[in-house]
């Protein structure tokens, strides 16, 4: 049985609540959510309208299914996170089309600046506590092995297939799919520690 | 002890990345092995993390207004009843035995009704089709509604929808028939409306319904899905 901490817990039993009904919940639920939930969304979608769409969307099935969640597969966070992944990912397929991202990359920087305009105001004291974690998560996933790290990078916000990273990167299947599950596994250790 | 082979299957599946034959069978083995699962769990968190590596964007004010408002419209105020004492308390006794009585009557009318209702049908195909009223839930327009009249012994119907805007680019509704002796809904086919939000379609479920209870429409990706994915919008019983 995986350890919860403090947060995973607390968010667990917001989301009891949500399951009930409770809008409050739902409310303090969506102000821890929907920062990195909608900065996930803008990253794959690439722009603020589309983005802010596929939030409206995740945040009504969390409304709708809060009561389907279990606890046992994955945290609150884990699994808001794969659902906006999920609804991003119907989006781009809708557009015909697929967002190669590199994490770090200038177009990404460029992206994010374009949304600012259409962004609220976050006290100073949460945009750096903000700041300060996806910047250490980001030296986490930079301190993977390149290869992991790109294979991570191509699955994840790219949406390529295990056969289309195979392809792009001109490896064979097996060692993708070994770097996708080494550097996730290595980049949870990191987090842990 | 887990391969690394069951390790990088559990790594593509938290992605979505496995395909459709694969994930039945992952499914399976993670429902008989704890460890798998643990796995699987430890991927996910840290499939988290990887989200947590984008540039840090806040939505606007206005994006949390318009999710409360749609989640307020489904919500139903509970209605408070103030606890007093009525100053006769053997009234809600009696009123209660009244009341069963009356029940029991109404069972038995019921009964007899049920069997003049057997025998008009058995010799009455109109009198074979069940009449299922749909009523919206988010995110479907408050005013949206659908009817389905649905024929047991021919295993098909006819469905009207009214006031449901087209969906989205890349979305389609899917029509399901929800089925006492299913496990799952069963899909009865896509539903396309107008420029009006009307659409009247012939459908048949894609297997054999015989105790459907209710049906319901869903969005879900163009062109339907086998297993119901996306939110319900409009559902109902007979």
């Amino acid at each position: 049985m995986v350890e919860e901490t403090a947060q995973q817990i607390a968010d667990r039993e917001m989301m009891l609540r949500v399951g009930r009904g409770d809008q409050t919940a739902f409310s303090a639920l969506y102000d821890r959510l929907s920062g990195p939930l909608y900065s996930l969304a803008l990253k794959m979608l690439g722009n603020a309208s589309d983005a802010q769409d596929a939030l409206q969307e995740v945040f009504l099935q969390i409304w709708s299914r809060a009561r389907t969640y279990d606890p046992e597969k994955s945290s609150v966070f884990s699994w808001t996170v794969l659902l906006t992944r999920s609804r991003a990912i119907d989006r781009l397929r809708a557009r015909d089309r697929r967002l190669r991202v590199v994490v770090g990359s200038t177009a990404d920087e460029a992206r994010t600046a374009e949304a600012t305009n259409a962004s609220t105001v976050e006290s100073a004291a949460d945009t750096a506590n903000k700041n300060d974690e996806a910047a250490h998560l980001r030296s986490l996933l930079n301190n993977l092995p390149s290869e992991q790290r790109q294979a991570i990078d191509l699955a994840f916000f790219g949406h390529l297939t295990h056969h289309e990273i195979a392809a792009q990167l001109g490896q064979p299947l097996g060692t993708v799919k070994a770097r996708i599950r080494r550097g996730l596994l290595r980049l949870r250790e990191q987090f842990r520690t | 002890m887990i391969s690394e082979e069951q390790q990088d299957q559990a790594a593509l599946y938290v992605l979505g990345l496995l395909e459709t034959h694969e994930v039945a069978a992952f499914e399976s083995e993670l429902k008989a092995n704890a460890e798998l699962r643990d796995i699987a769990r430890e991927l996910r968190e840290a499939a988290g993390c990887v989200a947590l590596t984008a540039s840090s964007r806040t939505p606007p004010a206005s994006l949390k207004q318009r999710i409360m408002r749609q989640i307020a419209i489904t919500t139903e105020e509970p209605v408070l009843v103030s606890p007093q004492r009525a100053p006769f308390g053997w009234v809600p006794w009696a009123i209660a035995a009244g009341l069963a009585v009356f029940c029991g009557l109404l069972a038995l009318d019921r009964v007899r009704l049920e069997r003049q209702l057997a025998d008009i049908r058995a010799v009455d195909p109109l009198m074979q089709t069940t009449f299922f009223t749909l009523a919206p839930s988010a995110p479907a327009p408050a005013d949206a509604k659908a009817t389905v009249a649905w024929q047991t012994g021919r295993q098909s119907g006819v469905i009207r929808i009214t006031n449901l805007p087209a969906p989205q680019p890349g979305k389609d509704y899917q029509l399901w028939a929800v089925d006492a002796e299913h496990k799952d809904p069963i899909s009865a086919g896509i539903v396309r409306v107008d420029k009006n939000g009307v659409a009247q379609v012939r459908f048949k479920p894609v297997e054999k319904a015989e105790h459907v209870k209710a049906f319901a429409i869903s969005l879900e990706r163009e062109g339907g899905v086998p297993k119901k994915e996306g939110p319900i919008l409009l559902v109902g019983s007979a």
